[in-house]
C-alpha cells in the first residue's frame, strides 16, 4: 500500500455516511416517547410484524385489531370471551326491521360519549366512520360491501343520536351485527380525523399511529418494527383503565419472550410454545392460561381430482385420520377435537366429532369405492402450525396415518404464499391448511366452506354442490336465533360427510404470563380488553 | 484535476457495480413462482382485491418496464413501497439502517480493540502458551455459527447471569434520545442524557460481542501474521542494532507497518458483520436491516429486499471512497492509479 | 527420526484431518453408525437428557439425537461439497475465460464478480433462497452463487501472472512441450490458491446453509441438518440446552477442522503467501 489508511477514518467516514444518508427525522422520533413507568404499563411482548396500520378501517391483521379494538369503541359489542351475545356499546338499542326490498337497522346512540380529544361523539361521527371504510376500500372493507351488500349512501344520520343504515334482504341483518362488534366497525372523531386529512385519503396517513377514538386507550406512538404505546384515555366514558399504560413490543422469537418473562421484564408473552408453556408451569411469578380461538387447521381435498371425486374415498380419508393423537401427542392437548367446518365459541358449531382412527371402516369405504391403492400429493406450507407443532410433523403424522389403508401420500412443502398460489388455482390435490373467520359469526365459514360461487374454499377444492350453497346462504339470513342453529346443525352435519374436507383440530392460544396479572380474558377473534386487566 | 479524474473513475465505478446489483436483485425477486400479491394479502383475499394490488404495485407490467420504472425511481430518491409494510421502503431503511449501523461500529471497534493487541501479544510470543490460547480463539470465531453463539451468549448473559439485557437497543422504560444520527450512544452524548447513553451502551454489549467475534477473529489473525512477517525483517534488526527498547521498537515500527494488510481488510469485514448482522439482529431483538432483510424476504417483499441490498452493497465502496478522497486531501503526492 | 510431511509438524493439524476424516466416516456409513433412525419419533421417551440409551439425549419429539447428529454430517459434508464443487468449478471457468480473452470480455466479466462481491453474503443468499422456495437444494443454490466470484477472481489471477512467469520462458527456452510445462509445472502451483480458498469454503458453506435453515430458508424440518436442529433446539435453551448445543459443537469442529485444514494447505502449497508460522 502506498499510505497508510486509519482504521478511526474508516470508521468516521461511515458515520457521515450515515449521517447524509438520514432523511429529516419524523415527528414521531425525534420527541422522545415518555411512557408510564413499569409499575403501572402492561408490558406486553409478541410478534407484531403483521402490523401494518392502526386505521381502524384498514386494519386487519391480529396485531392490528388487538392494539385498534381498545382505542376504539363500536356501536354493538362482545363481552370479555363471549361471541354469542351482542351486548350495547356505543348504541343503545338497534332494530332491525323489514323494510320491503331492505333491511333497516335504526341505532340509537349512547347520550354524553366523549372522544379522547374532548369531541362529543354523534351519529355524524358513525356515519363518516362507517361510509370512509367504503370509501377507503382496504382489507377489512369487503364486511361492509360484500358481505353485508352496504352502500356509502346507505348509511344515514336521521337525528344526532339516531343512525339508520339499509342493507339488502340478501345480507343478514345477524351478520351485520357481528361484523360491527369487529375493529373494522370503530367509530373515529371525525372533526379529528377530518383535519388531519392530506390529499383525499380520509385521514388514514394520520391514522395510521395515531387514534382518534373513543375507547379507553389512546396509541401513544408506535416506533416501526419496536414498539407500540396506548396510553390511558383520559375522556373515557367507562370505567377507567387501571393500568394507564400498555407497552407492545415487537420481540419476535419465543426464546426471548420466555426469558424475558422469567425475569420479569414482561408482563405478558404471546408467542410461547406449548413446551415452553410447560416449562414455566410452577416457576414462581409465573402463571399460564390460555385462551380460545376460532381457527380451524384442515385439509382440503380437490373434489375433482380422481379418487378424491368419490365421497368414499373422501370419508375414508377423514375416517383414517388419528385426531386424538394427533391432539394429545403433537399438540400436547393444546387444542379442541373439532371436525365440523364451524368452530367452537360460534353460535351454529356442532361439537360431533364422529372420527377416529378407524383402519378397518376406512379400508372397507375405499372398497366400496372400488379403490385400493392410491397414491397423492400433500401440500404443506412451512413452519409452525398453531397449537405448537410444526407443519411438517402434522404432515409425517398424517402420512403414517394413511399409509394404514394403503393411501400412499407424498409431502411437498412449500412457503406460504406459493401454497395459496397453488391451492387458489384450484391446482392442489390434498392441502393442508388452516383458516379463520373474518367475523364472528358462523356465516363467516359456513359461507366461504359451502359456496363454490364465493371463490373462497369451496372453489378452491373444486366442490360445487349448488344445494349446500343454497343452505348455506338461507340459513345466514334466518333472523330466529333457534331456527338459525337448527339449519347450522343440519349444514355442518352434511359436510361432516360429503365435503372435501377433514378438520382435524381447533387450536388454543397459549399464552405466559407473570402471576401478578390479573384480568386477562382472550377473545377469541383476536383481542383483549386491556382495560380491564391489573397486575 | 487529477483528483476530479480519480473521483470520476471511482463514482463511475461504483455506479456499476450498484446497476449490476440491481439488476440481479430484481432479476432474482421477479423469479419467483409464488404471487407477492397472495403473500401480502393472505388467504382471504378476493380475486378482485388480489388484482387490484397487482396493479397498484405494478406487478402485471412486462419486467423491463418494471425494472425501468424502479431504475427511476432510485434516481429521484424512491425506492417504491415495501409490499409487507406499506410504506416507503426508504423511510423503513431510515428506521432501520442506524440500528445496524451502531451495532456493526460497535462490533468493529470491539474487533479492532481485542484483535489488534491479541494479534500483536501472539506473534510476540509465537510458539508459546499465549499464542496457542489466542490462534485457538481466533480458529473458533472463524468457526462458530452466529446464531449458535448468540444464542449461547443471550442464555448466559442475560438469563443465567442477568448481567446484561436481554435484546432490544434500550431500556423499555427509559426513552430513547432525540434523534440525530440514529445512534443511540452518539445521540445521547449529544443531548447529555447519561440515562439513555448508559442504557444504550448495557444493550450493546452482548450483540457486540456476538456480532464481533468472527472479524476479531480475522483481524487478530492477520495482526498476528503481518506482525511476525515484519518482526523477521532487515530494519527490524537495524532497529534493534541501534539500541532502542524492544518494546518500543515493537510499538513503533512493527506494529504500524503490521497495520497496514490489517486495515485494509477492515473495509472486507464490514461486509461480513452486515451479514452477520441478519442472524444476530433476529436473536437479540435489534430492530435493524438484517432483521428487516429477513422479514421481507420471508414475505417475498421485493421492494423491500432491492432496498435493502442495495443499500448493503453500497456501504463498503462508499465509505472506502469518502476514506480515500480525504486520504487524496491529505496527501496529494499520492499517486492514484 | 522419522520425516513427516511439514502438514502433519502441526499437532492441530493431525486433530483435524482425524476430525474431517471422522466426520466423512459419519457421512458415509451414517446408516451403519446411527444407531437409531433419525425420523422415528418416540413420543414417550421426549426430552431426554444424555443417557446410556440416547448418548445425547432426545429432542421434543423423541428422536435420538446422536443419530441425527450422524445423519446431519452425511448433509453438511454433502453441502459442503456440492457448494465448493458448483462455485468452484462455475467461477473457474469464467475466471479462466477471462483472462484468457482478455479486452472487454475480461473487464465484462470482472465487473460482474466485482457485483456479486459487493452483496454482503447472507443477504444475497436470502433474497434467492426465498424467492426459489425455502428447500436444502435452494440454499445450495443460494450459497454457490455468492461464493463463486472469488474462484472467478482467483482463476483470472493465476493464469495472468503464470503467463509471465520465467520459468514458463525458461523451460521453452529449452525445448520443454507446453503441455509438461502445463503439467509438471503450472497446474499444480496455479491450483494451490484454489484449493485454499475452497477448503475455508467448505467451512464457510456448512456455516451459511446451517444459518439460513435457522432462519428457516434452506432445510426444513424434520431433515436432521445442523441449523435445523439448532433452530427446532431454540425454544428449549433454558430447560434442555443439549438440544442445540450438540448441533452448534458438531458445526463447530468441522468448520474449525476445515479452516485447519486451509491453514495448513496455505503453509505447505503455497510458499509465497505462507505466513511465518
Amino acid at each position: 500500500m502506498p499510505y497508510r489508511r486509519s482504521p478511526i477514518l474508516f470508521v468516521v467516514a461511515l458515520l457521515i455516511a450515515a449521517a447524509c444518508t438520514q432523511p429529516p427525522p419524523s415527528g414521531a422520533t425525534s420527541t422522545p416517547p415518555s411512557t408510564g413507568g413499569a409499575a403501572s404499563t402492561l408490558v406486553y411482548y409478541a410478534d407484531v410484524s403483521d402490523l401494518i396500520s392502526l386505521d381502524p378501517a384498514v386494519a386487519y391483521e391480529f396485531s392490528g385489531v388487538l392494539l385498534v379494538h381498545n382505542a376504539y369503541e363500536t356501536l354493538v359489542k362482545f363481552e370479555g370471551a363471549d361471541l354469542a351475545n351482542i351486548k350495547p356499546s356505543l348504541a343503545t338499542s338497534w332494530e332491525p326491521k323489514d323494510a320491503g326490498t331492505t333491511w333497516d337497522i335504526t341505532f340509537k346512540l349512547k347520550n354524553g360519549v366523549k372522544f379522547a380529544s374532548g369531541n362529543p361523539l354523534t351519529a355524524d361521527d358513525v356515519v363518516y366512520s362507517l361510509q370512509r371504510v367504503i370509501k377507503l376500500n382496504k382489507s377489512p372493507a369487503f364486511l361492509f360491501t360484500d358481505i353485508a351488500g352496504l352502500k356509502a349512501e346507505n348509511i344515514k344520520a336521521t337525528d344526532p343520536i339516531t343512525v339508520v343504515v339499509s342493507m339488502p334482504k340478501t345480507a343478514s341483518p345477524q351478520g351485520f351485527l357481528s361484523i360491527l362488534t369487529f375493529t373494522v366497525g370503530g367509530i373515529v372523531d371525525s372533526k379529528e380525523v377530518k383535519a388531519h386529512e392530506t390529499a383525499g385519503d380520509s385521514g388514514s396517513a394520520w391514522l395510521l399511529d395515531h387514534s382518534a377514538g373513543s375507547g379507553p386507550y389512546n396509541i401513544d406512538h408506535w416506533t416501526k418494527n419496536s414498539e407500540v404505546l396506548l396510553k390511558a384515555n383520559a375522556n373515557y366514558g367507562g370505567t377507567k383503565p387501571a393500568l394507564s399504560g400498555v407497552l407492545v413490543k415487537h420481540v419476535p422469537e419465543p426464546t426471548n419472550q420466555q426469558f424475558a418473562l422469567e425475569k420479569g421484564d414482561a408482563d405478558v408473552a404471546r408467542n410461547l410454545s406449548p413446551q415452553q408453556i410447560t416449562a414455566l408451569q410452577g416457576k414462581t411469578g409465573i402463571a399460564t392460561t390460555s385462551g380460545n380461538s376460532l381457527l380451524l387447521v384442515y385439509i382440503g381435498m380437490n373434489a375433482t381430482f380422481k379418487p378424491l371425486d368419490n365421497v368414499n374415498v373422501r370419508e375414508a380419508l377423514r375416517t383414517a385420520i388419528d385426531y386424538d393423537g394427533i391432539i394429545k401427542d403433537l399438540l400436547k392437548g393444546n387444542a379442541k377435537k373439532v371436525q365440523g367446518i364451524v368452530p367452537v365459541g360460534l353460535s351454529g358449531a356442532n361439537e360431533t366429532a364422529p372420527f377416529q382412527a378407524d383402519v378397518a371402516k376406512a379400508k372397507a369405504l375405499l372398497t366400496t369405492a372400488g379403490q385400493t391403492a392410491i397414491t397423492l400429493e400433500l401440500l404443506v406450507p412451512t413452519g409452525q402450525a398453531p397449537g405448537g407443532t410444526s407443519w411438517s410433523d402434522l404432515a409425517s403424522k398424517l402420512q403414517a396415518d394413511w399409509a394404514k389403508i394403503g393411501v400412499t401420500v407424498s409431502i411437498k412443502q412449500t412457503a406460504q404464499a406459493d401454497l395459496l398460489t397453488t391451492y387458489r388455482a384450484q391446482k392442489g390435490q390434498l392441502v393442508m391448511i388452516l383458516w379463520g373467520p373474518d367475523f364472528p359469526d358462523p356465516d363467516a365459514n359456513v359461507g366461504p366452506f359451502t359456496d363454490f360461487a364465493a371463490k373462497s374454499i369451496a372453489f378452491r377444492n373444486a366442490w360445487d354442490d349448488k344445494t349446500i350453497a343454497t343452505k348455506g346462504k338461507e340459513a345466514a339470513l334466518i333472523t330466529d336465533i333457534t331456527k338459525r342453529t337448527a339449519a347450522y346443525k343440519e349444514i355442518t352435519d352434511y359436510v361432516l360427510h360429503n365435503g372435501p374436507y377433514a378438520v382435524l383440530y381447533q387450536p388454543t392460544e397459549l399464552f405466559g404470563l407473570r402471576s401478578n396479572v390479573k384480568g386477562f380474558a382472550w377473545n377469541p377473534m383476536g383481542w383483549l380488553d386491556f382495560a380491564s386487566i391489573t397486575k | 484535476m487529477r483528483f476530479l479524474g480519480f473521483l470520476l473513475r471511482r463514482i463511475v465505478g461504483i455506479a456499476a457495480v450498484m446497476i449490476g446489483v440491481s439488476v440481479i436483485t430484481f432479476a432474482i425477486s421477479h423469479v419467483i413462482p409464488a404471487d407477492p400479491a397472495v403473500a401480502a394479502l393472505g388467504d382471504h383475499a378476493t380475486d378482485e382485491q388480489i388484482a387490484a394490488f397487482r396493479a397498484e404495485y405494478k406487478l402485471d407490467r412486462p419486467l423491463v418496464e418494471q425494472y425501468v420504472t424502479y431504475a427511476n425511481g432510485i434516481l429521484h430518491g424512491d425506492l417504491g413501497r415495501s409490499i409487507r409494510t406499506r410504506r416507503a421502503v426508504l423511510d423503513d431503511l431510515a428506521d432501520s439502517f442506524p440500528a445496524t449501523l451502531e451495532l456493526s461500529f460497535t462490533a468493529l471497534l470491539v474487533s479492532m480493540l481485542v484483535g489488534i493487541p491479541a494479534g500483536v501479544w501472539s506473534a510476540i510470543y509465537r510458539g508459546r502458551m499465549p499464542d496457542f490460547v489466542v490462534r485457538l480463539l481466533a480458529l473458533a470465531g472463524g468457526s462458530i455459527p452466529i446464531f449458535w453463539l448468540g444464542l449461547i451468549v443471550i442464555g448466559l448473559g442475560y438469563y443465567q447471569l442477568g448481567w446484561f439485557p436481554g435484546g432490544g437497543r434500550i431500556d423499555t422504560f427509559v426513552p430513547p434520545p432525540p434523534t440525530r444520527t440514529g445512534l443511540y450512544v452518539v445521540d445521547s452524548l449529544i443531548a447529555g442524557d447519561l440515562d439513555a447513553l448508559g442504557s444504550s451502551l448495557l444493550h450493546l454489549v452482548l450483540p457486540a460481542l456476538t456480532l464481533g467475534y468472527f472479524s476479531t477473529a480475522v483481524i487478530t489473525r492477520m495482526t498476528r501474521s503481518s506482525m511476525l512477517e515484519v518482526l523477521g525483517q532487515d530494519y527490524m534488526r537495524t532497529a534493534r542494532a541501534k539500541g532502542l527498547r524492544e518494546r518500543v521498537i515493537v510499538l513503533r515500527h512493527a506494529l504500524r507497518n503490521a497495520l497496514i494488510p490489517t486495515v485494509t481488510i477492515i473495509g472486507l469485514t464490514f461486509g461480513s458483520l452486515l451479514s452477520g448482522a441478519v442472524l444476530t439482529e433476529t436473536i437479540f431483538s435489534w430492530p435493524g436491516l438484517g432483521r428487516y432483510a429477513t422479514a421481507s424476504a420471508v414475505s417475498l417483499d421485493f421492494p423491500a429486499v432491492l432496498g435493502v441490498t442495495l443499500l448493503a452493497a453500497i456501504v463498503y465502496p462508499l465509505a472506502n471512497l469518502v476514506v480515500d478522497v480525504v486520504y487524496y486531501w491529505l496527501d496529494p503526492r499520492i499517486q492514484h492509479g | 527420526m522419522v520425516r513427516r510431511s511439514p502438514i502433519l509438524r502441526e499437532p492441530l493439524n493431525i486433530i483435524a484431518i482425524a476430525l474431517i476424516a471422522a466426520f466423512a466416516v459419519c457421512a458415509l456409513l451414517a446408516p451403519v453408525l446411527a444407531p437409531y433412525d433419525p425420523l422415528a419419533q418416540t413420543l414417550s421417551a421426549r426430552l431426554e437428557p444424555p443417557s446410556a440409551a440416547h448418548w445425547l439425549g432426545t429432542d421434543s419429539l423423541g428422536r435420538d439425537i446422536a443419530s441425527r447428529l450422524i445423519y446431519g454430517a452425511r448433509i453438511s459434508l454433502v453441502i459442503g461439497v456440492v457448494v465448493v464443487a458448483l462455485a468452484g468449478i462455475f467461477g473457474t471457468f469464467v475466471g479462466l475465460v477471462a483472462g484468457y480473452a482478455g479486452g472487454l470480455a475480461d473487464e465484462a466479466l470482472m465487473r460482474l464478480t466485482e457485483v456479486f462481491l459487493a452483496f454482503p453474503p447472507l443477504i444475497l443468499a436470502m433474497a434467492i433462497a426465498g424467492a426459489l422456495g425455502p428447500s436444502l437444494t435452494n440454499a445450495i443454490i443460494a450459497i454457490a452463487a455468492v461464493t463463486w466470484a472469488v474462484y472467478a477472481r482467483l482463476a483470472r489471477g493465476q493464469l495472468l501472472s503464470l503467463r509471465r512467469r520465467e520459468y514458463v520462458e525458461a523451460a521453452r527456452s529449452i525445448g520443454v512441450s507446453p503441455a509438461r510445462i502445463l503439467a509438471r509445472h503450472l497446474l499444480p502451483n496455479a491450483i494451490a490458491p484454489l484449493l485454499i480458498q475452497a477448503s475455508f469454503d467448505m467451512g464457510a458453506a456448512i456455516i451459511a446453509a446451517a444459518g439460513l435453515s435457522f432462519i428457516g430458508f434452506g432445510a426444513q424440518p424434520p431433515t436432521p441438518e445442523w441449523g435445523v436442529m439448532i433452530s427446532e433446539g431454540r425454544n428449549f435453551i433454558s430447560t434442555q440446552p443439549w438440544l442445540s448445543l450438540f448441533p452448534g459443537l458438531a458445526i463447530l469442529f468441522a468448520v474449525g477442522s476445515f479452516n485447519v485444514l486451509g491453514d495448513g494447505l496455505r503453509d505447505v502449497l503455497d510458499p509465497r503467501l505462507r505466513r511465518a508460522n
